[in-house]
């Protein structure tokens, strides 16, 4: 997703859509603000680069 | 030594007074109600007040029982914590509509155990979601230090109560920075523990992979007394350790001699204003700490962490979110339900570099026993403020007062907030870092530099 803008209002739409998450259109606004937001700081994660064998740090214990 | 009924009396001057025999429960329980009276029309600490029960734990430690290092201390808890016979409000209205709490949470008990006696519930942003303390339900909680501008949150009737001197201590939740921020814009010492150092039982959940429970108060000594109070394993809370207790209180005077403190920097030394970093310069001249060191990939523990809370978070709320959106504060709602549209993939890969994080950071503790951060990137911002400028960039106000505590409490490391304050300003804190379950080591420091006159907190 790195070269192409993604499209935050249609993402916003299908996305809850898809969860069935009624968004009141007094609130849609907001909502396609933070993920915008979102995306905006979740950048230097996404960009980062991870070796195949990181895995999670467990913490479940049967 | 502060009036064991006064605004300004710690937590350890009322135990001494109680257990002495200078003073009754009974008669700082009734101090401390006339505080609150007189203080909640300007701070709004409280949502709760429980009178009628504290009046009757302060009798029967006069007629000789709950004894304790905590006896007749007034406390109060953020209101995610259970308190027997009320709603878990956790800054909620939808909460209010449901079950009443059939006991108190586990560290209230502990604290109880004590000797200490609960006066009340206080006052949070929505489901701890929050870096503000403001609150659409029930009001913002106000600075006591200047009522116009934010105790800052999601822990801000803690933050208020205290530093008012309404109550000489509190207990918060910090996931991001919560007991650190309130702490901070507040002008108090706020311990957030290494995680699962304290039980949650009992208390309102909001992200467990990060959440923390602790104190805040005008002392170290304090927050040591509190902390040994409250440690031990806790099978209720999963992610709760099963190491021995280690209590702080022995060691809290032991000075600075032999730990080595450093400074963050890269991340912890930019994006911030002035104020933040000349707090942390005083500090570290107090400490004589010249070195930096740098927590590597600390901007991408921010964006990791900040994925897992969106995350974790709204998944928690889902079902609310679907069913009475319109009974949300709207400062939670939209940010709620963005989370619940961001991909899983995210959340994988935040907890995925969460590991390697760890990894590199606990190699600085192999080189440092103390690291030294802005708590905050500013004073306390004007209660309504929705935008400010951080090193000359406008950013949100609520996304962003976290920014140096997040790095942090992402990987669980234990930290001492200490206040700083130049005349004529509002107070900024520091956060004292230390490598996990190392948090004697911050308290110490915390210790000396409130000796040594560097962090001092006092009600107005």
């Amino acid at each position: 997703m790195a070269d192409e803008k993604p499209d935050i209002a249609r993402w916003v739409d299908e996305e809850a859509k898809a969860i069935g998450l009624p968004i009141a259109p007094e609130y849609r606004a907001n909502v396609i603000l933070n993920v915008e937001r979102s995306l905006a700081i979740a950048q230097p994660l996404l960009a980062v680069e991870l070796d195949d064998e990181l895995t999670p740090a467990p913490v479940f214990r049967p | 030594m502060s009036d064991p009924l006064s605004k300004a009396a710690t937590a350890a001057e009322i135990a001494r007074a109680v257990a002495g025999g200078k003073v009754t429960a009974s008669a700082v329980v009734a101090a401390a109600l006339q505080r609150i009276e007189a203080a909640e029309p300007t701070v709004n600490a409280f949502t709760d007040i429980v009178a009628e029960r504290a009046r009757k734990r302060a009798a029967e430690i006069d007629g000789g029982r709950h004894r304790g290092p905590l006896m007749g201390v007034p406390f109060a808890v953020k209101n995610l914590f259970d308190i027997e016979g009320l709603p878990t409000r956790a800054g909620s209205k939808i909460n209010v509509d449901g079950p009443r709490a059939k006991r108190d949470g586990a560290l209230v008990r502990q604290l109880e155990a004590a000797g200490a006696i609960l006066l009340g519930g206080l006052n949070m942003g929505e489901y701890a979601y929050d870096f503000t303390g403001e609150n659409a339900h029930y009001g913002p909680s106000r600075n006591p230090h200047d009522p116009t501008r934010m105790t800052g949150g999601s822990s801000g009737g803690s933050g208020a109560a205290v530093a008012s001197g309404q109550v000489p201590l509190a207990l918060g939740s910090d996931t991001n920075g919560s007991i650190r921020v309130p702490s901070s814009l507040c002008g108090l010492f706020g311990l957030k523990p290494t995680y699962g150092r304290l039980s949650r039982a009992g208390s309102f959940p909001f992200v467990d992979a990060f959440d923390h429970l602790g104190p805040l108060a005008r002392s170290a000594e304090d927050l040591a007394l509190s902390f040994d109070a409250m440690q031990g394993w806790d099978p209720a809370d999963p992610a709760c350790t099963d190491r021995d207790p280690e209590p702080t209180l022995p060691s809290l005077r032991d000075g600075i001699d032999g730990l080595r403190i450093a400074i963050a920097g890269d991340y912890f030394a930019k994006g911030g204003e002035p104020e933040a970093f000349e707090a942390v310069a005083t500090v570290a001249k107090a400490l004589n700490a010249t070195r930096t060191v740098v927590l590597p990939q600390a901007a991408v523990a921010r964006s990791a962490a900040y994925v897992i809370t969106a995350i974790e978070g709204a998944q928690l709320h889902l079902p609310r979110l679907k069913t009475r959106p319109q009974d949300f504060d709207p400062d939670t709602r939209e940010r709620f339900m963005a989370g619940a549209l961001l991909p899983g993939a995210w959340y994988v890969k935040a907890q995925r570099f969460r590991r390697q994080y760890r990894a590199n950071v606990l190699k600085v503790f192999d080189e440092a026993d103390i690291v030294l951060a802005p708590a905050t990137p500013c004073r306390a911002p004007k209660i309504g403020q929705v935008m400010m400028k951080l090193a000359g960039v406008d950013l949100p106000v609520r996304a962003n007062l976290g920014l140096f505590t997040q790095p942090i409490s992402f990987i669980g490391l234990p930290v001492v907030a200490v206040p700083t304050r130049k005349a004529g300003a509002m107070p900024i804190g520091v956060q004292v870092i230390a490598r996990p379950y190392h948090e004697q080591a911050a308290l110490r420091v915390a210790a000396h530099l409130e000796k040594e006159g560097v962090c001092v907190s006092t009600p107005p």
